[in-house]
């Protein structure tokens, strides 16, 4: 993904901001966060030798879900991290259940945890080339401040952490165990309820 | 002239001013009321903890500190922390960890209940305390130890401790009586305090274990059942129905709320708990399993719908399992005269993490580990006999019911599990079981049970290999009606 087409969905966000919240009832429970970051992520396998790169990109961030009372969220997570390397581009799509819990009702504070499902491509291209598709198992804890968090159009920076657990990988060059990646990100994005 | 102007004063207002010795006495009474409680506006009622979230902070930092300390008094090198350390496991990110089976199953979502009632215990709710067991298990994996943070232990630490932290707390609940004094409430808060610690230390501390209160609504639940037995159980093996001698088991089984009726909205209002000791191992099973969501359907609610949240923990001849799930279940109750009701339930759901033991193919038993581990003590350097994985469930059950206790119990269950870390293979666990109980006299009976367990293991290997362990139990045993 280009950053023309970032710059685009920015754009795309900002221009609906406006109509998503007309849309929603008075005492709505939608919980919805669209945003961008940026994401750096390395792909591990515990008991190989080499030493695996960091790598960085852009990330796209999305969360619809209910707000359980005015301190939790719980939804959905989308976070796709589409990254350039030798042997093309290596996309990551983690879907989560995700638990957001903001401590103090007058504070941006937050925090958040959720498992689910990640789908990666074309993974670890140190270990050799061949696009490999695989399922992992998806852990995602986070943190940042949401500014007007009681407004019906918010804010928020964030980092958070992912990691997709793959078991054993499949390459064109053998077997991998234990591949396991972490992609850490940091990013804004509008909050809408 | 005074007797007269006495004399003169209106009767009215003679008797709504208090003489001097009866405000005199009142005023002497106050000393025996109970001292004005600092907390009462933080209090959502008259019995409940005050809430305050920067303390549920701080008391989730505290057992961490704690349980750092103790690693460090044990001399463990792992417990040496230091802002290197810290930056060093952020820059790592998660990995899979090696520790022993019990320990990641059994120790860490303790650890987790712990984290999960520093929420409880100031106030906060079933969803804001589950996060604040998600916080302390993520500061733990990061800064607690110099260990790599472990992808494993926070799944089992969070969800593992949010089940089994909000069971102790209500049954710790269920101990307490605030309406009592004397050293009868004094045991029963020590009683509770041995069971969730960290609720027993804020009630002490804040003086609540004295205080006479109402218990709190939501820790009063709309029925309350179970079983204490105690008896001897024979495995049998492949080919011979009994093998050796028997070995003998104590279990208690509890029925918390109505987990089969009722709209609910309140996680845990109903929960079924099963804990074994003995019978091969200190702890052969821990089961619980908590509803999160209820819903009565048709007509005068004869079927529910129900979500839930489940801890499992099980070991025995054919298998250790441990897992964290989320189950979706759908139950019917129907009358068969008027003290005898029939209840049949089926649930599926998803494992998110589980764990089963495992041993690579060729390999016959677990290799006696020899010598002090080079990493010094408490570093866990494998290798790990046990396979993690996501995977999937499915259970059906029927009771027969006299008087809404259970004297009938047929139970199946179905695992499947996806090996992610470990060896490269499928699991599939069957376990069936059949439950028979006798009224002997008042609360005493006696039970027998026959059950069937199957480990199916489907090796990704080249030759696809299959490897499958089955065996019977029979258990008989005395019970005590707890109700």
């Amino acid at each position: 993904m280009t950053r023309w087409s970032l710059a685009g969905v920015w754009c795309a966000l900002i221009v609906l901001a406006p109509a998503v919240c007309a849309a929603q009832a008075d005492e709505s429970r939608l919980w919805i966060v669209a945003g961008g970051a940026s994401a750096t992520v390395r792909g591990d396998c515990q008991t190989c030798e080499e030493d695996f790169p960091y790598r960085h990109g852009p990330g796209i961030l999305a969360n619809a879900g209910y707000r359980v009372n005015p301190r939790m969220d719980i939804g959905a997570e989308i976070f796709w991290v589409p990254l350039e390397t030798a042997s093309g581009t290596l996309n990551t799509t983690h879907l989560d259940a995700v638990a957001q819990f903001r401590p103090w009702r007058t504070q941006g504070f937050f925090f958040k945890a959720g498992a689910g499902m990640a789908f990666i491509r074309n993974w670890v291209d140190a270990l050799g080339p061949g696009s490999i598709n695989s399922k992992a198992l998806s852990v995602v804890v986070g943190t940042g401040w949401v500014f007007r968090a009681e407004k019906r159009v918010g804010f928020e920076l964030f980092a958070s952490q992912h990691a997709g657990a793959l078991g054993d990988l499949q390459t064109s060059g053998g077997d991998v165990p234990d591949v396991l990646g972490n992609y850490w990100s940091i990013g804004a994005a509008l909050v809408f309820r | 002239m005074c007797a007269l102007a006495i004399g003169a004063v209106p009767v009215a207002a003679q008797e709504t001013e208090p003489s001097f010795l009866a405000r005199a006495i009142e005023s002497a009474s106050l000393f025996e009321q109970p001292a004005p409680d600092p907390y009462a506006n933080a209090r959502s009622c008259a019995g409940c903890p005050p809430r305050s979230v920067g303390r549920a902070f701080l008391q989730t930092t505290v057992v961490n500190v704690f349980y750092g300390l103790a690693n460090l008094v044990r001399g463990q090198v792992t417990a040496r922390v230091t802002p290197k350390t810290w930056w060093a496991n952020m820059e790592n990110g998660w990995v899979w960890d090696l520790d022993d089976f019990v320990v990641n199953q059994i120790g860490h979502p303790y650890q987790g209940s712990n984290y999960y009632n520093a929420g409880r215990a100031n106030g906060l709710s079933f969803y804001e305390s589950a996060a604040m067991a998600a916080f302390g298990s993520a500061t733990w994996e990061f800064y607690g130890e110099t260990n790599k943070a472990s992808l494993n232990d926070f799944i089992n630490t969070t969800l593992g401790g949010i089940a089994i932290g909000e069971v102790l707390h209500r049954v710790s609940w269920l101990m307490r009586d605030p309406t009592k004094s004397g050293s009868g409430r004094l045991w029963r808060e020590i009683g509770a305090t041995v069971l969730d610690p960290v609720t027993g230390y804020n009630t002490f501390r804040r003086g609540d274990a004295s205080r006479i209160s109402e218990k709190p609504a939501e820790m009063i639940p709309s029925a309350l059942g179970g079983f204490a037995s105690a008896g001897v159980l024979w495995r049998g093996t492949e080919h011979e129905a009994f093998e050796g001698a028997g070995q003998s088991f104590a279990e208690v089984d509890l029925l918390y709320g109505d987990v089969l009726q009722g709209r609910s909205r309140t996680p845990y209002d109903a929960f079924a708990m099963t804990l074994r000791f003995g019978g091969g191992a200190p702890v052969s099973e821990a089961r619980l399993i908590g509803r999160l969501l209820g819903e009565p359907l048709g007509k005068a609610g004869k079927f529910q719908l129900s979500v839930a949240q489940a801890y499992d923990f099980q070991t025995n001849d054919a298998y250790s399992f441990g897992a964290q799930s989320f189950d979706l279940g759908v139950s019917f109750t129907q009358p068969l005269s008027s003290r005898i009701g029939l209840t049949l339930s089926g649930s599926g759901g998803l494992t998110v993490l589980g764990a089963i033991d495992s041993l690579p193919l060729g390999v016959e038993e677990v290799p006696v580990e020899e010598g002090e581990p080079t990493g010094g003590q408490g570093v866990s350097e494998g290798p790990r006999f046990y396979d993690y994985g996501p995977g999937s469930k499915f259970t059906l059950r029927a009771l027969l019911l006299h008087d809404r206790v259970p004297f009938a119990v047929a139970f199946y269950e179905g695992r499947q599990l996806y090996s992610l870390d470990g060896l490269r293979a499928n699991h599939f666990l069957q376990h069936a079981r059949l439950d028979l109980r006798v009224p002997i006299y008042k609360p005493i009976g006696f039970g027998v049970a026959a059950e069937y367990f199957s480990r199916h293991t489907y090796y990704q290997d080249e030759a696809r290999t299959e490897k499958l362990f089955r065996y019977p139990q029979f258990r008989t045993y005395l019970t005590w009606d707890i109700s």
